[in-house]
């Protein structure tokens, strides 16, 4: 009943697929050599930008002022992006021909190879843009994803790469934001709270071990003295649990901090005799 | 003007060659300035600057703030504040200027002064609150009518660890026992102050606190007069917008200007600057310098002639004053500086206890900036040059260190 209108949706069908076909076609035979070329010397200059950018950046950084350290290397990823961009867009210029038809025509073709092949890769490449104006984290921020914990030393285009305690570097796509949680312990300042934690038997004097505690701090030669020094105590089945929470004049001093923070306090707790928490009986329990 | 670029290129190396390597100012040429002056001339501007008394406008400073807190006192030392805090630069001798100030201050106000028996840092800090008890029980015997004690320097008591900061928490309880016929005279480094502060709140115990005025450039000329007399020193040429901007200002106006300026009006640091500004020109480079130069040489050879002593000074000029170069500077070296800038002055091993490291660690690095001469030694003692505070003190506040708030 229906066939002439089947027929005109096969013929409309097999119109646009030849018109497409015509169309990529005509956009593949006007790429010549001296077009490659090009492309290639574009490929290269904008690499070389990276490779400088990404080393005049991390120098700058460390020559200034610690202040601005944070500031000038979360800047990093703004001006890669930037780098990727224009080069992405001359050379679809270059390639493609960029008309309103050429457009859609690639745009199609390229949606739909990223949706199967590369769904992931876009999920992070898109992920990180996201990221840059919601900055979950930047460069040399100290962030935890997952188990992975460390200071953020680049921001690419699809993943961040953290060097860990261990100095590993971890590399963690950008698509994680969408599903984990970023804990980041300085978010763009110098400083990042060091908690260092000590345990006592119950009959020790509370009052004395807080106030070496404080002493602690207040003398080390790494404490950022403008921000607040807290001591918390938890009693806990076995013992009394203190925490020292104090902030180092620069976050990458994190461990080294809290072993000056440890030695110094239980040189003080040896001292006096400070007892602390007896956990063979709870073994034996 | 080819010569004037040459000679700014000249001076401006160790930053150029700073791009390339950071050893550089080690390596630099060195500069032709006090040492390398003929031997009496030197020895003659040493003793010049040794003799010169503390500068006169920061004893009137100190004096005019003592009689306005010890008068308020006086007339009610129940409720008014019963001390009052001077505080210098960490690199000045406060300890010195004060007890040049009170010797004319306890005459004119007819009051006897208790100077705390502490002349340095004790070598075991924990004597510190021990030695101030023995002290105060034996004024307690003594039982005067009004008594002003002095601590003439802060700093001296206490350090930076574990148990340094005893004597501190000692004389807070001593600050507020209330009592009507005790008035104490405080000095110190305004950034040992300034941590203390942040540490034991020190300021909520003390009456008011008292910063040394910088001098202004009139004050240091006439402060470093005696010198200038003795030795007629030409003025080099003032920086070519100077020179077109105040045009009819001397040669003389400009230079103390500029030494105000980069000294921060420290005195201490002006003084260092204008030795390093005095320059010896020989007769090879006479000869290649400009006209006005030689017209300003000319005009002290003349005045030089009417006296054998002044003729030895003939070839004498002071350069336009500037900072050294600080030069890189690691974290480790940091937190030595920043540690001898709270102290004032350290030895060795206090310098490590203060740091919470080894003696040799510390000695090893202390050498190091030692050599760059950033940090000075005079028979065990350790301080900061004062020539390169101006520039430490930017270095230290913008890596984040509690200088000054003041």
């Amino acid at each position: 009943m229906n066939y002439p209108q089947f027929y005109w949706l096969a013929q409309s069908a097999k119109d646009t697929a030849q018109d497409t076909a015509q169309k990529t076609k005509d956009i593949v035979s006007q790429i010549t050599t001296g077009k490659v070329a090009q492309g290639i010397f574009i490929l290269l200059t904008a690499y070389i930008i990276l490779r400088i950018l990404d080393k005049l950046v991390i120098w700058l950084s460390e020559k200034i002022a610690k202040e601005w350290r944070l500031r000038v290397k979360q800047f990093l990823p703004f001006l890669r992006m930037l780098v990727l961009t224009t080069t992405i867009v001359i050379l679809m210029n270059l390639f493609l021909n960029l008309s309103q038809e050429n457009i859609l025509a690639v745009t199609g073709t390229v949606a739909v190879a990223l949706g199967f092949a590369f769904k992931d890769y876009a999920s992070s490449i898109i992920a990180g843009v996201v990221g840059l104006f919601e900055s979950p984290y930047g460069v040399g921020d100290r962030i935890k994803i997952g188990k992975h914990y460390g200071e953020v030393v680049s921001y690419g285009l699809r993943a961040v790469k953290i060097q860990t305690p261990d100095d590993n570097f971890v590399t963690i796509p950008h698509n994680k934001i969408w599903t984990e949680a970023v804990s980041n312990s300085n978010t763009g300042a110098l400083e990042a709270q060091v908690v260092t934690e000590f345990y006592f038997a119950h009959e020790i004097d509370v009052n004395f071990v807080r106030k070496i505690l404080y002493r602690v701090a207040q003398t080390s030669k790494y404490t950022a003295l403008k921000l607040p020094i807290v001591v918390i105590i938890t009693e806990k089945p076995w013992g009394s649990s203190f925490k020292l929470k104090a902030y180092p004049l620069d976050a990458r001093d994190e461990f080294i901090y809290q072993t000056d923070l440890t030695v110094r306090a239980k040189q003080a707790f040896a001292k006096y005799n400070v007892a602390y928490p007896d956990l063979s009986a709870i073994d034996n329990e | 003007m080819l010569k004037n670029f040459k000679n700014w290129l000249k001076d401006r190396r160790s930053f150029l060659l700073s791009w390339y390597t950071k050893d550089s100012q080690e390596d630099q040429e060195p500069e032709r300035s006090l040492i390398e002056l003929p031997d009496p001339i030197r020895q003659k501007i040493l003793e010049g600057v040794s003799d010169l008394p503390s500068n006169p406008v920061e004893q009137k400073a100190i004096t005019k703030a003592l009689n306005e807190t010890f008068e308020l006192w006086r007339e009610n030392p129940t409720n008014a504040d019963n001390s009052i805090v001077i505080l210098s630069s960490p690199i000045a001798a406060v300890s010195r200027i004060l007890t040049e100030t009170l010797e004319d201050w306890s005459k004119k106000q007819q009051v006897s002064l208790k100077m705390i028996p502490l002349k340095a840092r004790p070598n075991d800090i924990t004597n510190i609150k021990y030695k101030l008890e023995d002290y105060l029980q034996k004024l307690e015997t003594e039982k005067e009518e009004t008594e002003v004690l002095v601590i003439p320097n802060l700093s001296w008591c206490f350090l930076r660890s574990l148990y340094g900061l005893e004597g501190i928490e000692y004389l807070q309880s001593l600050l507020c026992d209330g009592s009507k016929k005790r008035f104490w005279i405080i000095g110190g480094g305004q950034v040992g102050w300034e941590y203390l502060n942040s540490v034991c709140s020190i300021g909520a115990y003390c009456g008011k606190v008292f910063l040394l005025p910088p001098i202004s450039p009139e004050e240091l000329g006439k402060w470093l007069e005696p010198i200038l007399e003795s030795l007629s020193i030409a003025y080099d040429e003032p920086s070519f917008d100077k020179q077109i901007l105040d045009s009819d200002k001397e040669h003389k106006t400009h230079y103390f200007e500029k030494l105000a300026e980069v000294s921060q009006g420290v005195s201490t640091v002006a003084v260092q600057l204008f030795l390093k500004s005095i320059r010896y020109l020989d007769e090879e480079e006479e000869e290649e310098a400009d006209s006005q130069a030689e017209q300003i040489i000319d005009k002290i050879t003349d005045i030089a002639d009417s006296s054998e002593q002044k003729f030895e000074s003939k070839n004498l000029i002071a350069q336009v004053p500037e900072l050294p170069e600080l030069g890189d500077l690691e974290s480790a070296d940091q937190y030595i500086l920043y540690s001898l800038l709270l102290h004032g002055d350290l030895t060795i091993h206090a310098l490590a206890e203060s740091l919470g490291d080894s003696d040799e660690e510390v000695q090893a690095r202390i050498q190091l900036l030692r050599r760059r001469g950033i940090v000075e030694q005079k028979k065990g003692i350790y301080k900061i040059n004062p020539i390169y505070y101006p520039n430490l003190k930017r270095n230290l506040a913008n890596n984040n260190f509690i200088i000054e708030e003041t």
